[in-house]
């Protein structure tokens, strides 16, 4: 029995000593590789969102490798899953640092496990671009965190200049649904503020969650309420059923207009006809367009043989993640650490990313992004987006 | 008729039609609980599966509608006969709290397995519906409502023949009842434990194909099964007929609810209806509306 | 003369010991030794899953109590957990109390709306209760995400950061023994709980809550009673969970949550306070470990390299969960006590 006890205490020692020991190396970096790890969601239900735009990341950084690397260095991505949960996320990020390594952990996740992350980020100074478009990444400035997109605000102000600048509406009665999630309700307010601005109170604001069984209720309203343009706040299935149910009760707003989550081919693919009123806006250029970024991320598609992707928008927002990662360890050159990275993204100056993001940059002062969006509009025949505007911000109100 | 009426109408028709969803759901976890007093917490991904199943049918494989139901089905069946035989009958005579757990073990195991057969996209199903909806007296409604409402319909006919006629059917109802004088009736439990399942999951497949025709299809169909909770509680966990009227009502409530106080008061109170109802009821009625008071002997 | 065997006991205050025999003592002191020196050789990600497995320890022991020894199924303890987390959030930013003020705070507010909750529900048993508690849970949700003046509604809120008497906790490991010193409290004061009138009386109304009604135990009392402990327990872990993560969410705190920890208590070993330690530890690390070991696979058979679906780990997670129960409907602390017994009884094991 005592035996026993002791070699049982010894290999629980041994295997303790095993788990401790340090790596001393200087992290991430050595002389022919770059080692990120990168969190986000590979399980369970939102994985929709996560693969893809987890894939376009990846894809890109293995298109460089195969390119000859960068400043003769090769890049190894370690992909985390966290379950869109913030402890895991932050677990996760824990594990990168102490047990793989990594340089830095390009992306940490949605807004919430970001937020987590927080402390972490700068502590361990890992720059990052999230997978969120939240005002608290770049207002009060943080050191490490890049914002990418424009935010919910912005793309709302956008679309509500949309509708009394371009279509010259003087009194129009806008509707909004939205979901009781941190986009959902910072876009409904968004909507408000600026339709107020513009001297116009909103007709109706509904709440459809997304997993809702319906939207009959929802689309009735509007319908009783006699709304002409209605402004989705949802994720794309939803938008989906909010989509196909107006069309089954013969509901024809003007437009119904949606933002960056939304705004994907697959919405057209979906909801076929029903979707010939959609407008919607995003930060990064459609599947289809002719813009040499885009032209890219298509052959990156096919080289790597992504032959289904369902949410070609986050295979796009990946690809452009990692250009500008891509970018700044070019610029960052021999000597990369998690500080010249930083210097690196932050001597952007209007970077095109040929179409894939509005022009980007980045200063020592403001890691905000340039709050700029693109409008599309159904292509009902061709199953696609198409662009119908530049790159836009929204205007300033006096 | 005026338009405020038929506004009221046209609200009730939608919310009868969800609420047809909700007793499909309903009803699978009303008859597991029924006759074995288990809470299957799988059932959301059972639904999920068929729905799954039915698409890649009818999508991948060409099948016709009506084929890929009937095949969906049959699958759905097997897979509840399966599970009884390996997951739940080993927990026989087994704590009921363990039992559960088993099945949230199973929810687990079967949600990942669907995301990896499946993978994690939205797939949109090829109704095989009109588009076009029929009016009624001025309430529209489209074919895919109407077809949900009528298949509820039927199957509830069916169950009701089949329990009240059927050798299989009594069987069950007796071994619901009280399990050791079934068994000394020289019913066999096992079997009709077996059959229960597969009875349930076919329920489950059912409403896994309507869901699949109104919603979009994807792993997050699971979670369906929570917002059919209210139903089943409202009607008392062990009543048939009680799953049916539970999830009309809620699917009622919360459609005028939505239209008339989602405009007022705002903030999505549609969504919390049904919990504030079902609580509201509890304190009332504590076995629900048709349940089964539970009379206790020391 | 009497023979003694080792579980021979002689009254009923034996049976009741905090520890049974000289050895458990032994053995939990070098585990604590143990804990204590881990954040020495331990690197944070490490201690970082013990601060959450501490967390959920607390928070199972919390509804164990509540369902394991007084029979009350409640699917709102992600709420109360809510509850806690929130208080201490806004106390500790908004009002700046100090760390113990903040968690008092988080128990009583939250024991205060358990012993709410617990009133209407005397009459409900069983699914009918768990399902009265889950509907208490969504409507707590909602509140959070509406009251958005208090609770920052969907943007979230900032934990302020804990000092130790001006001694700032601003690392993974100063947390740590933060946490533990504070699991090992609630553990021995549960520990004690159980083992004294209170506790029987909970165990008798599990048992058969008309039969003890009858022996003189008040049922309205000891229902209302475990209510409002649990609740007090899970506001004490949602203070330290808000502390440990120092941004909170309403999302954080949903129905899964709770599902996640009847998964605890449950696979743990309902009654069972090793089992909710069991538990607690094996829901939190176990998916860590899978990862870990699909991880090191793939590192030695190259060919599972990029093929490998992280779903696996999940689905191998709800099959052990399975196979345990099924080999022993117990939970762990029924397969700890069958390895005990074959320990002890050898070579005479059967």
């Amino acid at each position: 029995m005592k035996r026993r006890g002791m070699w049982m205490g010894l290999l629980v020692f041994s295997l303790v000593c095993l788990l401790a020991i340090p790596c001393l190396a200087q992290r991430g970096v050595t002389k022919d590789t770059i080692k990120l790890g990168l969190i986000l969601v590979k399980t369970g239900p939102v994985a929709a969102l996560g693969l893809p735009n987890g894939n376009g990341m990846v894809d890109y950084l293995q298109y460089l490798n195969d390119q000859g690397g960068v400043a003769g260095r090769k890049i190894e991505v370690i992909w985390e899953d966290d379950s869109f949960e913030a402890p895991k996320s932050v677990a996760a990020l824990k594990k990168l640092i102490s047990r793989d390594n990594v340089l830095t952990v390009i992306t940490t996740g949605g807004s919430q496990q970001t937020m987590a992350n927080l402390e972490n980020i700068n502590q361990y100074k890992l720059p990052n671009i999230p997978n969120a478009l939240m005002k608290e990444f770049y207002d009060p400035f943080q050191p490490y965190i890049f914002a990418m997109g424009a935010t919910y605000e912005a793309q709302y102000e956008t679309i509500v200049d949309y509708i009394f600048n371009d279509l010259k509406e003087k009194n129009p009665r806008i509707g909004v649904v939205y979901e009781k999630k941190e986009y959902g309700i910072k876009s409904m307010e968004a909507v408000r503020k600026r339709a107020k601005a513009y001297g116009v109170d909103l007709v109706s604001e509904l709440v459809l969650p997304t997993g809702a069984v319906d939207a009959s209720s929802q689309v009735l309203g509007f319908m009783n309420d006699k709304v002409d343009y209605v402004v989705t706040c949802l994720l794309l299935p939803p938008t989906i059923t909010f989509v196909k149910t107006a069309e089954k009760y013969n509901y024809w707003p003007k437009h119904i207009f949606g933002f960056n989550w939304a705004t994907d081919d697959m919405l057209v693919k979906a909801c076929g006809g029903a979707a010939k009123n959609y407008i919607g806006v995003n930060f990064v250029g459609a599947w289809g367009d002719d813009s040499p970024g885009i032209k890219l991320a298509r052959e990156i598609a096919q080289k790597y043989n992504r032959t289904d992707i369902s949410l070609t928008s986050l295979y796009i927002n990946g690809v452009g993640v990692s250009w500008l990662f891509g970018e700044a360890f070019k610029r960052a050159g021999k000597d990369l650490t998690p500080d010249s990275l930083k210097a690196a993204l932050e001597t952007l100056r209007e970077y095109s990313t040929g179409g894939v993001f509005p022009p980007v940059t980045y200063t020592s002062k403001s890691h905000a992004p340039g709050e700029m969006v693109k409008f599309f509009k159904a292509d009902v025949a061709n199953k696609r987006l198409v662009a119908i505007t530049d790159w836009r911000k929204p205007k300033e109100m006096k | 008729m005026t338009s405020g009426f038929l506004y009221f109408m046209q609200l009730f028709a939608s919310g009868i039609a969800v609420g047809c969803l909700y007793a499909l759901i309903a009803l699978g976890f009303v008859l597991i609980i029924k006759a074995t007093d288990i809470l299957n917490f799988a059932h959301g991904e059972i639904i999920m599966i068929s729905a799954m199943i039915c698409y890649f049918l009818m999508a991948k494989y060409q099948f016709s509608f009506l084929t890929a139901v009937l095949i969906t089905i049959v699958i759905a069946a097997l897979m509840g006969v399966l599970t009884e035989r390996l997951v739940l009958r080993p927990m026989l005579g087994e704590p009921i709290f363990a039992v559960v757990m088993i099945t949230i073990g199973l929810s687990i195991f079967l949600r990942s397995l669907a995301g990896i057969t499946f993978g994690h996209d939205n797939y949109v199903f090829p109704s095989p519906f009109p588009k076009e909806p029929i009016h009624l007296a001025g309430i529209t409604l489209s074919m895919t409502q109407i077809w949900v409402m009528v298949s509820t319909a039927l199957l509830v006919i069916i169950f009701f023949i089949f329990f009240k006629y059927s050798r299989m059917g009594l069987a069950m109802r007796g071994t619901a009842d009280d399990q050791e004088t079934a068994l000394l009736m020289g019913i066999s439990t096992k079997r009709v434990f077996a059959m229960v399942w597969g009875i349930a999951f076919v329920t489950a497949a059912i409403a896994g194909i309507s869901l699949a025709n109104v919603m979009v299809v994807n792993i997050g169909l699971t979670f369906t099964a929570i917002s059919a909770f209210p139903a089943i509680i409202l009607g008392g966990l062990e009543s048939i007929p009680g799953a049916i009227i539970g999830g009309l009502v809620i699917g009622v409530i919360e459609n005028l609810v939505g239209g008339y106080l989602d405009q007022a008061i705002g903030g999505g109170v549609k969504d919390v209806t049904p919990f504030v109802v079902l609580f509201l009821i509890l304190m009332i009625k504590p076995y629900g509306l048709f349940g089964k008071e539970e009379i206790e002997r020391v | 003369m009497v023979i003694r065997s080792k579980t021979f006991r002689e009254s009923y205050y034996e049976d009741i010991k905090l520890f049974q025999t000289v050895w458990i003592r032994v053995w939990i002191f070098l585990f604590l030794i143990l804990l204590a020196t881990l954040p020495l050789w331990g690197n944070p990600y490490v201690i970082y899953l013990i601060n959450l497995s501490c967390i959920a320890v607390v928070a199972a022991l919390g509804l164990n109590l509540l369902i394991g020894y007084t029979g009350q199924i409640s699917l709102a303890h992600a709420a109360f957990i809510a509850i806690g987390a929130y208080t201490t959030a806004i106390l500790s930013s908004k009002v700046g109390l100090p760390f113990w003020a903040c968690l008092f705070a988080s128990g009583g507010v939250a024991a205060a709306i358990g012993f709410g909750l617990g009133i209407p529900c005397l009459r409900l048993k069983g699914l009918y209760l768990a399902m009265a508690t889950m509907s208490f849970g969504v409507v707590l949700e909602n509140v959070l995400i509406t009251w958005d003046k208090l609770t920052g509604g969907v943007r979230g809120i900032n934990v302020a950061k804990i000092s130790l008497f001006g001694y700032p906790l601003d690392s993974d490991s100063k947390i740590y023994y933060f946490l533990l010193v504070i699991t090992v409290l609630v553990i021995l004061g549960i520990k004690n709980l159980v083992r004294t009138r209170v506790g029987r009386a909970f165990i008798a109304i599990r048992d058969r809550d008309i039969a003890a009604e009858v022996m003189g135990v008040n049922i309205t009392a000891y229902k209302v009673m475990a209510f409002t402990i649990s609740s007090f327990v899970a506001g004490i872990a949602g203070g330290m969970y808000g502390y440990t993560m120092g941004y909170i969410h309403p999302e954080h705190f949903t129905l899964l949550l709770s599902i996640q920890y009847l998964a605890m208590i449950i696979v743990g070993g309902l009654g069972t306070i090793l089992g909710s330690i069991f538990g607690a530890v094996f829901i939190i690390l176990v998916p860590e470990l899978i990862k870990g070991i699909a991880r090191f696979s793939e590192l030695l058979i190259p060919a599972l390299k990029g093929k490998y679906n992280e779903e696996w780990n999940i689905a191998a997670f709800g099959l052990l969960i399975m196979i345990f129960l099924i080999f022993e409907a117990g939970g762990l602390h029924g397969i700890w006590g069958r390895i005990k017994t074959s320990f002890k009884n050898w070579p005479y094991t059967y």
